[in-house]
C-alpha cells in the first residue's frame, strides 16, 4: 500500500531577492513498510521535502496524496489529524516539551487524539520499555542525556502507531556512539512494520536503508535500491 | 454636624437669585450701578460689557434692581468651589446692601457678614480674635489660617492620591522586574558565550548595569513627555467639564525631578537584579540550549 | 492533557516571570476593586447613614439649595405639627443649628461647638451613650454633649454647661445660659472632630435671646407607613409651597452631582488605567513567551496538535495569569480599601459614620466582567500569532537558528 505519493511537487519560497526553488518537480512514492534515506548537500531542499510529505507544508505545484488522499484539498485540521494519527515526527534537536517528564511527551499525542487515560498509561509504558527508558519516565529532559531524549523523541513519535516515521538529521546533534544506538532504535521500527523516510548527511546511516535518494538543487538525482 | 458639612458641599451662597429681564442698551435710562459679572455669567446669559440688568433677592425677581455691565472677569478658580455655581457677580457693597436688605429692618443697610481685617502686624492675628469676641459679645473672630483649614481637604486628597501613586509605582516595578526577566533570559546564551571566554561576573553586570542606566534614562524622559502630552488633555477636559480655568493637573519641575529619581533607579535596580539572578547560575547551564 | 493542564505546566516553568505576572495583576487588580468600591461608595453610605435615624425626608424654606442652608422657618413647632397632622407624614421634628462658645475656665478661653436645637418626639439624631436624654417638648433646661465634648471639658453628668450662642442674626450680645449635663450621645452626622451640644428648641430660642421667633432650619420627616416618600413630599409641598421637600434619594442625587462626583471621575480614571496597565502586562508577558516557545509550538503543530489546541494553550495561560491576580486583587483590595477609606476620612466634616469605599456585589461582577474581558484582549495577539505559525519555516529557523 502506497502511504504517501508525490507527484511532480515543487515548492518556491519567495524572497525579497529572487524566488528560491526548494523542491523542483519531485516524484516520489513511499510504501508501506519503505526504509528511504534522503542524502544531498546542504541547502539542496531534503528537509523542505520531508516536511511536504509530512503535510507540514503544501507544495506550490504538483499533487501531493496522503494514502490516496489529495492533500491539497484537505483543510489544516484534517491535515493536523492526519500528522497525529497516521505520521510520526523526529528532530535533529529532539524538541521535547521541558516543562513535561519523559512519560508525558510521549502521552501528549495520545491525549489529544483523545485514547482514554488507561490506555495511555500502558501504552506509554510500552513504548518507554521499546526504547529502554521504562527507568527514566518521571525525569524531564534537563535530566536526560541527548541519546535518551532523542529516544523519547521517537517513542512520542510512535505513540498513535503511525504508517509513517519522518526523521529529520535525528542523529545529528549526537556523537557517533549515540548516534549508532538511534539507528539501530529506528532499525528495529522499520522492521515492525513502520515506513521510515530519513534526511542525513551521514553515509554510514544512509546505508542502513533500502532506497537512498540523493538530491541536488532541489531534485533527485540519483536513487539507489539495496536489497 | 449636618449644617456644617452639608453647606461644605454644596454651593456657597450666591446673590443673584434671579437674572430677570433681558439685556438692553438703555441709553434712554439714568445712570445705573456698575457690576462685574463672571465669564461663565455672561457666556450663559450672553452678556456684554454695557449691558443693562436687572437683579433680584426675591424667587419672584419682584423688587427687581438695574446695573449695567461694567466688565467680566474671570472668577479664581477655587477647587474649593469646583462644583459651585460660577454665576457670580460683584456689586459695590452699598449696592449690594441696598438690593438684599430687608425693608422693615432699619439697621439692614449696616448689616454684613464680615469683616476683612488687616493687623499692622499679621502674628498678632490669634490674640486679636480672642480681644475682639470678649469686647464685643457675640462677634465671632478667627484668623484666616483657621478658615483656611478647608484647605486640608486638599491635603488629605494630597495623600490620597500619593497612596494611590504608590500603589502604582510598586506595580510598575513588578512590571519592570517581568520584563527585565524575560529580556535578560532572551539573552542567556550571549551572556553564557561572554563568561565561557573569560568575562567575569562585574564586567558583565557593568554592562548590564550601563545598558539599563540609558534604558531607565531613556523611558523616564519618554514617560515625561507623555505625561506632558496628557496634562494638557486632562487640563482641557477638566476646564470644559467644570467650565472653569482650575489648573487640575500641572508637571512643574519638581514632579519631573521626582519622577526621574524614582524611575530611573528602579529600571537600573530591575535590569541588574535580574541579570544578577541569572549570572549566579552555572556557566554551562546558560550556554546550553 | 488538556489545555489547562498544559497551560499551567508552560506557566510554573518560568516560576519568576509567572509570579511577577500575577503579582503585578493583583497589584492593579486590587486598586481597580477599591476604585470600583468607590465609584458608589459614598452614595451607598450616605444612604445609610440618612436612613439609620429613620428620617426619610427633610425640609427648608423653599429655595433653599440643600436642607438647612436657606431661610429659617418661622413658627417652626406648629408648622411642624401641621405637617404632622397629613395623612402622608408619621413624624416632623423641627431642628435648629447654631454656633456656641463653651465656657471652660475662663470667657477667653472657651471652645467653638455646634449648637443643635431640637424636640424629640419619637425619633432621635443621635445615640444615647451616658445617662439621660433631653427629653420631649416642654421638659426643658437640660444639656446634652457629644463624647469629644464631655471628654475636653471632663463633663460629667449634671454638671453645669455655660454656653453663649451666636444665631447668625447679625452681631448680638445674648447672654451666657447655663443648663445642667442631661447625658453624653453620639450625633451620626459628627466627624471625628467636633464638638457638639443639643438642647430643646425652646432652650436654643432662649439661648439665641428668647426672641421668641420659634424658628428651625429644617424638619425632620418620617413618611407614614406604606407611603413612598416622594409621595409624601409632594404632600408636604402641597400643604406649604413655601416650603421645599427632600427625600433622602433627592438628597443624595443633589450632593452627587457636587462634591462627590470628584469621586467618580477618579474612580473611572483608575479604572481605565488598572486595566489598561493589566492589559499591557499581561499581552507583553504572553507574546514573549510564545515567542520564545515558537519552536515547541511549531513541533507540537508538526505532531498533530490542531491550531485551535495551540491557541487554546496560549488562552489558558492568560487566563491562569489574570484569574490568579484577579482572585488574588480582592482580599488585598479589602485591606487596600480600609487604609485609602481612613486617609479620605481625614477630610474635615466627614462623619465619622461615612465611608468612601463600600462593598456591593455590583463591584464584584463588574471587577469579574473586566478581568474577563482583559484575559480574552491580552491573550488577542499571542493567539493570533500562534495562530498564523508557519510550522515548515518555524522548524527551518529553529534548526538553522
Amino acid at each position: 500500500m502506497t502511504v504517501v505519493e508525490a507527484r511532480d511537487i515543487t515548492r518556491v519560497f519567495p524572497m525579497p531577492a529572487a524566488p528560491v526553488v526548494a523542491v523542483r518537480g519531485v516524484s516520489i512514492r513511499i510504501e508501506a513498510g519503505d526504509y528511504v534515506a534522503l542524502c544531498g548537500p546542504s541547502g539542496c531542499g531534503k528537509s523542505t521535502l520531508l516536511h511536504l510529505l509530512g503535510c507540514v507544508d503544501m507544495p506550490t505545484s504538483g499533487a501531493l496524496f496522503f494514502e490516496e488522499r489529495d492533500v491539497a484539498g484537505l483543510n489544516d485540521r484534517q491535515r493536523s489529524r492526519i500528522r497525529l494519527r497516521r505520521l510520526g515526527f523526529i528532530f535533529q534537536r529532539f524538541f521535547l516539551l521541558p516543562m513535561l517528564t519523559a512519560a508525558e511527551n510521549i502521552a501528549l499525542p495520545l491525549s489529544e487524539a483523545g485514547v482514554s487515560r488507561p490506555e495511555q498509561e500502558r501504552r506509554t509504558a510500552e513504548l518507554l520499555n521499546y526504547v529502554g527508558l521504562s527507568a527514566r519516565a518521571e525525569h524531564r529532559p534537563s535530566q536526560l542525556s541527548g541519546g535518551e531524549m532523542q529516544r523519547v523523541a521517537i517513542a512520542r513519535a510512535l505513540a498513535n502507531r503511525p504508517a509513517l516515521l519522518l526523521a529529520d538529521e535525528p542523529t545529528g546533534e549526537l556523537d557517533q556512539a549515540t548516534g549508532e544506538q538511534i539507528a539501530a532504535l529506528l532499525d528495529r521500527v522499520n522492521a515492525d512494520g513502520t515506513a521510515l523516510v530519513v534526511v542525513t548527511h551521514d553515509p554510514a546511516f544512509a546505508k542502513r536503508s533500502r532506497r537512498t535518494l540523493t538530491m541536488r538543487d532541489g531534485t533527485i538525482l540519483l536513487e539507489e535500491t539495496r536489497p | 454636624m449636618p449644617r456644617r458639612w452639608l453647606i461644605g458641599l454644596c454651593a456657597t451662597v450666591v446673590l443673584v437669585v434671579a437674572l430677570a429681564g433681558e439685556s438692553s442698551r438703555a441709553q434712554e435710562h439714568a445712570p445705573v450701578p456698575d457690576v462685574l459679572i463672571s465669564r461663565q455669567l455672561a457666556e450663559a446669559f450672553g452678556l456684554d460689557s454695557g449691558d443693562v440688568v436687572q437683579f433680584s433677592n426675591e424667587q419672584s425677581g419682584a423688587a427687581a434692581r438695574e446695573f449695567r455691565v461694567r466688565g467680566i472677569y474671570e472668577p479664581t478658580p477655587d477647587p474649593l468651589e469646583l462644583n459651585d455655581t460660577k454665576f457670580k457677580a460683584r456689586l459695590h457693597l452699598p449696592d449690594l446692601l441696598a438690593l438684599t436688605a430687608r425693608p422693615d429692618d432699619p439697621l439692614a443697610a449696616e448689616i454684613v457678614d464680615g469683616l476683612n481685617i488687616s493687623l499692622t502686624n499679621p502674628a498678632d492675628a490669634e490674640a486679636f480674635s480672642r480681644d475682639l469676641m470678649a469686647r464685643v459679645p457675640g462677634v465671632f473672630a478667627q484668623p484666616i489660617e483657621r478658615v483656611m483649614s478647608r484647605a486640608s481637604v486638599f491635603v488629605v486628597l494630597e495623600r490620597f492620591h500619593f497612596a494611590i501613586a504608590l500603589v502604582t509605582i510598586f506595580a510598575s516595578t513588578v512590571f519592570l522586574l517581568a520584563l527585565s526577566v524575560m529580556l535578560v533570559d532572551e539573552r542567556r546564551e550571549t551572556v553564557g558565550v561572554l563568561r565561557l571566554i573569560g568575562l567575569t561576573t562585574r564586567r558583565v553586570l557593568a554592562q548590564v548595569f550601563l545598558e539599563g542606566l540609558v534604558i531607565a534614562v531613556a523611558g523616564a524622559l519618554f514617560g515625561l513627555v507623555l505625561a506632558l502630552a496628557s496634562e494638557r488633555v486632562i487640563n482641557l477636559y477638566f476646564q470644559w467639564h467644570y467650565n472653569t480655568a482650575l489648573i487640575f493637573v500641572r508637571v512643574t519641575p519638581a514632579v519631573a525631578f521626582q519622577c526621574l529619581l524614582i524611575a530611573v533607579p528602579l529600571g537600573v535596580v530591575a535590569s541588574v537584579s535580574a541579570s544578577w539572578m541569572l549570572l549566579r547560575r552555572q556557566v554551562m547551564s546558560l550556554a546550553r540550549r | 492533557m488538556n489545555a489547562f493542564r498544559f497551560a499551567w505546566r508552560s506557566l510554573i516553568r518560568q516560576p519568576a516571570r509567572a509570579s511577577l505576572g500575577v503579582i503585578g495583576v493583583a497589584a492593579v487588580g486590587a486598586l481597580l476593586f477599591d476604585m470600583l468600591m468607590l465609584s458608589n461608595g459614598l452614595v451607598l453610605s450616605m444612604q445609610t447613614l440618612l436612613g439609620r435615624s429613620g428620617f426619610t425626608l427633610r425640609v427648608s424654606a423653599a429655595g433653599s439649595p440643600l436642607p438647612g442652608t436657606g431661610q429659617p422657618i418661622s413658627d417652626s413647632t406648629e408648622t411642624a405639627a401641621a405637617i404632622a397632622a397629613l395623612p402622608e407624614v408619621a413624624a416632623a421634628v423641627p431642628v435648629r443649628f447654631a454656633n456656641s462658645r463653651i465656657l471652660r475656665d475662663a470667657w477667653e478661653r472657651a471652645i467653638d461647638a455646634d449648637l443643635v436645637g431640637i424636640d424629640q418626639a419619637q425619633r432621635r439624631i443621635w445615640t444615647l451613650v451616658e445617662g439621660g436624654d433631653l427629653g420631649s417638648a416642654g421638659l426643658a433646661g437640660r444639656a446634652l454633649v457629644n463624647e469629644n465634648l464631655a471628654a475636653l471639658l471632663a463633663l460629667e453628668i449634671g454638671d453645669m454647661v455655660h454656653l453663649q450662642a451666636n444665631c447668625g442674626m447679625g452681631i448680638s450680645a445674648a447672654p451666657a445660659v447655663h443648663l445642667p449635663l442631661a447625658g453624653v450621645a453620639d450625633f451620626e452626622l459628627d466627624d471625628s472632630d467636633d464638638l457638639t451640644v443639643a438642647l430643646t428648641l425652646q432652650d436654643v430660642d432662649r439661648a439665641c435671646g428668647g426672641e421668641g421667633r420659634d424658628a428651625a432650619d429644617q424638619i425632620l420627616i418620617n413618611a407614614a407607613d406604606g407611603v413612598p416618600d416622594q409621595e409624601a413630599r409632594v404632600a408636604i409641598e402641597r400643604h406649604r409651597p413655601d416650603l421645599q421637600a427632600f427625600t433622602n434619594a433627592q438628597l443624595v442625587a443633589r450632593l452627587q452631582e457636587g462634591g462627590l462626583s470628584y469621586f467618580r471621575q477618579i474612580s473611572l480614571v483608575l479604572t481605565t488605567v488598572t486595566i489598561t496597565f493589566a492589559f499591557l502586562l499581561v499581552t507583553v508577558l504572553l507574546t514573549v513567551s510564545v515567542n520564545q516557545r515558537v519552536g515547541e509550538i511549531a513541533v507540537l503543530r508538526a505532531l498533530g496538535l490542531s491550531q485551535r489546541r495551540v491557541i487554546a494553550d496560549v488562552f489558558c495561560e492568560s487566563v491562569l495569569l489574570v484569574g490568579t491576580g484577579a482572585l488574588l486583587a480582592v482580599p488585598i483590595g479589602f485591606v487596600l480599601a480600609r487604609g485609602l477609606d481612613r486617609i479620605l476620612k481625614a477630610i474635615p466634616g466627614v462623619p465619622d459614620e461615612l465611608h468612601f469605599f463600600v462593598y456591593e456585589p455590583r463591584a464584584l461582577w463588574i471587577h469579574v466582567a473586566l478581568f474577563s474581558a482583559t484575559a480574552l484582549l491580552a491573550a488577542a495577539y499571542p493567539m493570533r500569532m500562534v495562530a498564523n505559525l508557519p510550522i515548515a519555516g518555524t522548524l527551518r529557523r529553529e534548526v538553522i537558528g
